[in-house]
């Protein structure tokens, strides 16, 4: 039987092509850049709880690293496809390149559920990926991460079991390690701190002053949180917040239209970022419809939440008064909806750029890492503010110089960025 | 030679022989003499010895046994003699001697003849048989006179039991003429006549002469025992006879608890004295045969812990006579009490010595406790009734279940004022010293409650106190809550719960288990390190891996109420003893998110159960927590750690529970999974326990048999099934159960669905389900589709649905096809899957592509497919959603799903819905669900019927008056609505007056339906208007007037009103 299943590398593929045509790439870079330049495929062995072995299918792929040793998380899926990698990987490339930061793009994964998997079979799956690829990743090579069904837990074991290999210390091996074992301070802030800077620069574009804004912000986790505390830091005022309710399953927007104040909606929040419905009404909130957040008569529309939350179906609802949709969570607009919102007055700041925050500081992380001396708080949220503005400001101009929205204008920049290192390197 | 010189030969040889044989038998006589002494044998054997030789006038005969010597008087040696040794058992003792005085002639040996040698022989022969003879008659002699001693001896203890206790000497004889029957002496068979008249005269049996047979006088008796024991001295040894006396006589010391056991009319307070006189006279040899011992046990635990065959063939196998002493020291039963303590207590006390005998083999097992506990007999309910005057409650059971509930409070308000008898207060008062102030629990202990198969989980009341305070306070404190879980016997739900499964007319009797609650102080709260319940059989695997037999344990920190409870904001943590590592939270925020975030607990100064936030307790107990490190983990930002020892701020600090510690650094899992095996094993079902843990001891709280829901009992698969008569099957991760009468299937095309690809699409699928899901006949229908549902992640992996939007299913079923290389792992961990166990949702997954499995896709695809009619604005998805229709599209057939998990075995075939269905299983269920549903669903439709006759659709604008939903399909709850769907003709106004007047019925109703059920419902009416612009749209709910697939059913309308017209 043929199957037809959703391709997601075929749907990269498409996105590149549209970008290379924009940017008129010869044949040669299109095929350099349509596909990864390195792919490994191995088998994993595991010796199970019970005594049996299991072999796990485990990939790494590096789809770029003219720019710098290739960067992206390791993946522990049950449906993971190659293709899936692929995607990831090339979208890595664009994304360290947008940021500006000298690395590559790479993914990687195992097709397991750890849903199924003990502890220590984890550790032995790690462990057992870290041997099949030592000696075409590290430090100057190909950098991991966490990603989906990984943690920090899962990257230490990936780093004890390379730095044992390799006969050495090598904390720049891998990235998303807790501080104090490599780790980076300042990471909770990155995205949502790194989201607002490229709101304050969009404002000054507009020649407005932050503090004459209000905003609402969808979700009240760590992105949404440092984006609110940035961005009252600035001068703003955030009047409303969605947020989940575990107990009934669904979202609740909380509203104060002279300003939420974060420390009392930290004060009945859970770990989560759920906000405890009774008690924000006790402290003077309105609770509204959880998709309520989208229809508020503010300036900036903060998506921190899912993806998938702005779609054809309430586009429309967006009031005329927002100028700016900022990104902070990954792919919060469907593309049916970027063509209604593309209609409207206002400025989109793709989650690419807007919530790049969180690649640099991984940059960071890994810099630190590399010369061993780590940096204190306040010095890396400096760096990050100086990276954002730049990475704005590339992808402003380009979008102005080009009549380009942002979205395509960041990934057109992305590309050119990438294209012109392998050009430089000769490879084309 | 000549003649007579011939025959002279002859005669002198004859002659000799005549004279050697004549000296033989005097020697012969002589030691055979009794009256001679030794001396005079001898002396006469020495003149007998000489007329026997040839030459006897010079013959000398000589005799020396030992330091003897015995000859006649002038004797004197020669060198002419013959010798022969004396041997007594080869040994020489002396020699026979005879010499001739003056030479002879030579003859065969010297002077002296052959016959003479062999004379001599003979005689010494004789000699020595005599000594041996006399040897032995020294040992026999010995012998004798010891067995004439022993012989005195039984007589001796017979004649004083004669004088001293004449009726023991009756039973003890009784017992001899029983000994030697057995022992097959035919004499004793005479004497079983003396014991029964019946036995005088077989003829006598059969004749009928109205007259009683005569007793024996005592007297009689004890001549009898003589005969009797006569018979017996001839048969038996004396040793024999007076050991059997000594082990009769020791038996009959326990002959008291005997009669007591036996009795049935005895009350508990004389099988109490007689457990603790046995417990007394054990120590000074009491003998119990093992029958009578084993006979003992049995009566003990019929009487006092349970009456169920199948129990009492475990218990007494481990629960012996002298834990009932320990035990009744601590029971208060009512005077004259027959009761017992009931299913809980029964079952925790034979666990337990299951485990303690158990502790042997596996030392795991050793140091499990229970916590102090005090007892009160079931029968104390009815003696608390009888005392205040309360027994018309008793006949509540039979009342209308409506008027049950209505009078449950004031039941509990009655007996809560109600007053215990004075020894039950004494008891209560002598159990509270014993406890001293700590907090108490009260449970409930009824004798259904250990029926294999009726759990009753959470049927009845268990209740905390904090038994802190004056003495009075507490006393009163205690019977306060013996009184409330007396009342909870009368509460709706248990009986309810009883006519249901035909146990209404059992006699129900309400014991009570007061237990030390297990716990520690912290702060002004109490409670456990950690408790909850643990499963043998695992029904909630959440991992392909694990087995039924790996088990479950549902842990809380805290009191373990929450662990028994489903909570529906909290989460306890989930363990599989068997496979520990298998856990169902593994990501960081699933780990988190569905950690326990509450306690409950004792607060000791108000004296209240409470819940409260474990971040709260913590802030104020810190390092206090008890057993903190084995609870909670450090919760850094991406990571999970260890508490550690210092340095930890538990102001600030992040802390969530995992029982990492627990489970990584104690033997706890293995512990609860050896348990819950030994237990097993030894009843021989699945078992469910309740533990609790003060953080130094582990306490077994509870065992009982593991409760399965009424539905998942493992259904009969039909063997005689071809597979073209079934739909699918499945043969992995079966569960038990029957999904009876399925009409509808929502069926997700898996292969169209992966071809989905926009974002969008593929949402709008699982919307269209839940849409389809409040249209369909609830729990008549079935979904089926790819991967995992409602799963957080990516939708790609399966239908994105929430919980709501399926709720109404009967049945989940996650179809996992290959994909490429791979066969996608369904998910189980899902607490989305949790969510469809506790709702009762049955879930199964497919894997079309194994061998040997049916999966006909032809079916789902080539049914017509009603999508576009239920849906209209969905028609464009008809490739990827197909609703079928069962009936429709099998001639009237349905779907049913049967499910065996002993099987691994899971079938759907269709069958029509009638009496002569082939399937048992189908049978089975059809008959409880008509039973229990059959009382809602009717009731609401004749309130429906009577609605619709008496509203007047004139003055409102009615044209139609539908009903539809599950009182139309006969489904219907206690906790169901009624769905109403109007059709509207009329102004505004009508319309407004319409909603007011149906307002007034659904409260009414509303209330009712309480009364019958139970359950508060806000409106019993959902009522939905239509227009004929609706109608025409088919927009709503018009779509069900007249639909193609469960269309509404009209109603006639305003015929009562009519009627009145008529007048």
């Amino acid at each position: 039987m043929e199957t037809k299943s959703y391709n997601p590398f075929l749907t990269a593929q498409q996105q590149f092509d549209h970008a290379a045509d924009l940017l008129e790439l010869d044949e040669t870079t299109r095929e350099l850049l349509r596909t990864p330049m390195r792919e490994y495929h191995f088998n994993i062995p595991v010796r199970m709880d019970n005594g049996t072995k299991k072999i796990f299918r485990g990939f790494r792929i590096q789809h770029n690293d003219a720019r710098g040793p290739a960067k992206g998380g390791v993946r522990f899926h049950p449906l993971e496809t190659i293709d899936t990698v692929r995607a990831l990987s090339m979208w890595m490339t664009w994304k360290t390149a947008v940021a500006d930061i000298p690395l590559g793009g790479g993914k990687g994964g195992v097709i397991c559920d750890p849903h199924h998997l003990s502890s220590s079979e984890q550790e032995q799956l790690c462990r057992g990926w870290v041997r099949q690829v030592a000696r075409n990743v590290g430090p100057n090579l190909d950098i991991p991460a966490p990603d989906v069904m990984t943690n920090a837990q899962h990257m230490l074991w990936m780093l004890d079991e390379y730095e044992t290999i390799m006969g050495g210390h090598y904390p720049g091996f891998i990235t998303g390690k807790p501080v104090g074992l490599g780790g980076s301070l300042g990471r909770k802030e990155a995205t949502g701190y790194g989201t607002m800077i490229t709101v304050r620069e969009a404002l000054n574009e507009l020649d407005v002053s932050c503090a004459n804004t209000i905003a609402s912000i969808q979700g009240f986790g760590n992105v949404a949180r440092y984006a609110i505390e940035l961005y009252q830091k600035m001068g703003g005022k955030v009047i409303c917040v969605s947020s989940w309710d575990n107990e009934e399953q669904k979202s609740y927007s909380f509203r104060k239209k002279d300003g939420i104040k974060l420390e009392e909606l930290n004060s009945i929040r859970d770990v989560f970022g759920g906000i405890e419905k009774s008690k924000a009404q006790d402290l003077g909130y309105e609770v509204l419809k959880g998709e309520e957040w989208l229809e508020q008569e503010v300036d900036i529309l903060v998506p921190a939440a899912l993806e998938n939350q702005i779609t054809l179906d309430n586009a429309e609802n967006v009031h005329k008064r927002v100028k700016i949709i900022a990104e902070g969570a990954n792919g919060p607009t469907t593309p049916d909806a970027d063509k209604i919102l593309d209609k409207k007055d206002l400025m989109i700041i793709p989650d690419f750029l807007a919530n790049a925050g969180g690649v640099i500081c991984s940059y960071f992380e890994q810099v630190q890492s590399n010369m061993n001396y780590f940096w204190e708080k306040d010095e890396v949220l400096g760096k990050l503010d100086v990276r954002m503005t730049s990475a704005y400001a590339a992808v402003s101009d380009f979008a102005h110089s080009n009549q380009l929205n942002m979205r395509d204008a960041a990934y057109v920049i992305s590309i050119d960025k990438v294209a012109m290192a392998c050009h430089d390197r000769g490879w084309v | 030679m000549g003649k007579d010189n011939y025959v002279k030969k002859v005669i002198d040889d004859l002659k000799e022989r005549a004279k050697e044989l004549k000296c033989l038998y005097k020697v012969q006589e002589l030691l055979h003499s009794k009256d001679l002494s030794q001396d005079d044998t001898f002396q006469g054997i020495i003149d007998a010895i000489a007329p026997g030789w040839q030459y006897s006038e010079i013959c000398q005969p000589r005799i020396i046994i030992r330091d003897k010597e015995y000859h006649s008087d002038d004797f004197e040696e020669s060198k002419w003699s013959l010798s022969s040794d004396i041997l007594v058992q080869d040994e020489k003792i002396g020699i026979v001697s005879v010499y001739y005085m003056n030479e002879r002639p030579l003859a065969d040996e010297g002077p002296f003849l052959k016959e003479e040698r062999k004379l001599i022989d003979s005689i010494a022969e004789q000699i020595g048989s005599y000594f041996f003879h006399e040897r032995l008659k020294l040992v026999f002699e010995k012998e004798t006179r010891f067995q004439k001693e022993q012989k005195s001896e039984w007589g001796v203890v017979l004649e004083m039991l004669k004088r001293t206790d004449p009726k023991l000497l009756v039973r003890i004889s009784r017992k001899m003429v029983n000994y030697l029957g057995w022992s097959g002496i035919k004499e004793a068979e005479g004497l079983f006549e003396h014991f029964s008249p019946i036995y005088k005269d077989k003829e006598e049996l059969f004749k009928d002469d109205n007259k009683p047979y005569q007793r024996i006088p005592e007297t009689d008796l004890l001549g009898i025992s003589e005969e009797i024991f006569e018979v017996a001295g001839k048969y038996l040894s004396s040793k024999d006879i007076l050991d059997n006396i000594h082990k009769w006589m020791k038996q009959d010391r326990s002959g008291f608890l005997s009669n007591v056991l036996e009795n049935t009319g005895s009350s508990l307070i004389e099988i109490s004295g007689a457990i603790e006189r046995f417990h007394h006279l054990a120590p000074q040899g009491l003998e119990l045969s093992t029958p009578r011992e084993k006979n003992f046990r049995v009566a003990l635990i019929r009487r006092i812990l349970s009456d169920q065959p199948g129990f009492i063939h475990i218990a007494k196998k481990f629960v012996g006579i002298e834990d009932f002493n320990k035990l009744i020291q601590q029971v208060i039963f009512p005077v004259g009490s027959h009761g017992k303590l009931g299913g809980k207590s029964a079952g925790l006390i034979v666990s337990k010595k299951i485990l303690e005998k158990s502790a042997a083999r596996e030392p795991l097992l050793d140091k499990i406790k229970t916590p102090k506990t005090w007892y009160l007999t079931s029968d104390g309910i009815l003696s608390f009734m009888v005392h205040n005057n309360l027994e018309d409650i008793l006949e509540q059971k039979y009342k209308d279940i409506g008027q049950v509930r209505k009078e449950y409070p004031y039941v509990i308000h009655v007996f809560k004022n109600s007053s215990f008898a004075p020894e039950i207060v004494k008891g209560l008062s002598l159990a509270l010293d014993d406890f001293g102030e700590v907090p108490l629990i009260v449970r409930s202990s009824s004798l259904l409650e250990d029926r294999l198969g009726t759990a009753f989980a959470g049927k009845y009341k268990s209740l905390f106190i904090a038994n802190k305070g004056s003495k009075k306070d507490r006393i009163l404190e205690l019977m306060d809550a013996i009184s409330e879980v007396y009342a909870s016997t009368f509460g709706p739900d248990p009986i309810e719960y009883r006519t249901e499964r035909g146990l209404l007319d059992y006699h129900e009797e309400m014991g009570i288990l007061i237990q030390e609650v297990v716990g520690t102080k912290v702060g002004k709260y109490f409670f456990p390190a950690f408790a909850g319940v643990a499963f043998s059989r695992n029904e909630f695997r959440w991992s392909s891996r694990l087995k039924q037999q790996d088990g479950l344990i549902r842990m809380v920190p805290g009191l373990g109420t929450r662990a028994v409870d489903r909570l529906s904001n909290d989460y306890p943590i989930l363990i599989a003893p068997g496979q520990p590592g298998l856990r169902v939270n593994v990501t960081l925020d699933e780990i988190v998110r569905y950690s326990p975030k509450s306690v409950d607990v004792i607060n000791l100064e108000s004296g209240s159960f409470e819940t409260i936030k474990i971040d709260d307790v913590l802030k104020e107990a810190g390092r206090d927590f008890p057993s903190l490190s084995l609870v909670l983990s450090l919760l850094t930002e991406d990571h999970i750690q260890p508490t550690r020892k210092l340095g930890m701020d538990f102001k600030k600090d992040n802390f969530v529970v995992t029982f990492d510690g627990l489970i990584n650094q104690t033997d706890f899992v293995s512990k609860i999974h050896a348990i819950l095996n030994v237990l097993e094993r030894e009843y021989d079902y699945p078992v469910d326990i309740e533990f609790a843990h003060d953080g130094k001891d582990l306490y077994l709280l509870q065992c009982r048999s593991q409760s399965h829901q009424e539905e998942s009992n493992p259904a009969i698969i039909p063997s005689n099934l071809s597979p073209d008569e079934m739909i699918f099957t499945g043969s992995k991760y079966i569960s038990n159960g029957i999904i009876p009468n399925i009409s509808h299937i929502v069926y997700v095309d898996p292969q169209k669905y992966s071809e989905l690809s926009d974002y969008d699409d593929l949402k709008v699928i699982g919307k269209a389900v839940g849409r389809l899901n409040m249209i369909l006949p609830k729990r008549q229908f079935i979904l089926m589709g790819p991967g995992r549902w409602g799963s957080r992640g990516d939708i790609k992996l399966g239908v994105s649905v929430s919980y709501s939007e399926i709720n109404n299913t009967s049945m989940l079923i996650e179809i996992a096809r290959k994909q490429k290389e791979y066969v996608p792992e369904l998910s189980f961990g899902t607490h989305f899957f949790l969510d469809l166990v506790e709702a009762n949702i049955r879930y199964l997954p497919l894997y079309p592509d194994d061998h040997n499995t049916v999966f006909d896709e032809e079916f789902f695809l080539g049914s017509n497919n009603v999508l576009g009619d239920l849906l209209p604005d969905m028609k464009y998805m008809s490739d990827v959603i197909r609703v079928i229709d069962v009936p429709n599209t099998t001639g009237g057939k349905l779907l049913h799903v049967l499910m065996n998990a002993d099987d691994r075995k899971a079938i759907a075939h269709l069958a029509p819905l009638s009496e002569s269905e082939e399937s048992e299983g189908i049978v089975k269920m059809k008959v409880k669900e008509s039973k229990r549903n059959d009382i809602h669903w009717r009731w609401r439709l004749r309130i429906a019927e009577n609605i619709a006759a008496k509203l007047d659709p004139s003055r409102f604008g009615v044209v139609g008056f539908y009903i539809f939903g599950s009182t139309k399909n006969a489904t219907a709850g206690p906790g169901s609505d009624i769905d109403l769907l109007i059709h509207l003709r009329g102004s505004k106004d009508q319309e407004k007056d319409l909603r007011t007047w149906l307002e007034g019925w659904s409260q009414s109703l509303s209330q009712t339906n309480y009364f019958r059920t139970g359950f508060k419902l806000d409106c019993l009416l959902d009522v939905h208007f239509v227009t004929d612009e609706d109608i025409e749209k088919r927009t709503s709910y018009a779509v069900k007037i007249g639909a193609i697939t469960d269309a509404a059913r009209p109603l006639p309308v305003g015929t009562e009103i009519k009627k009145k017209d008529c007048w």
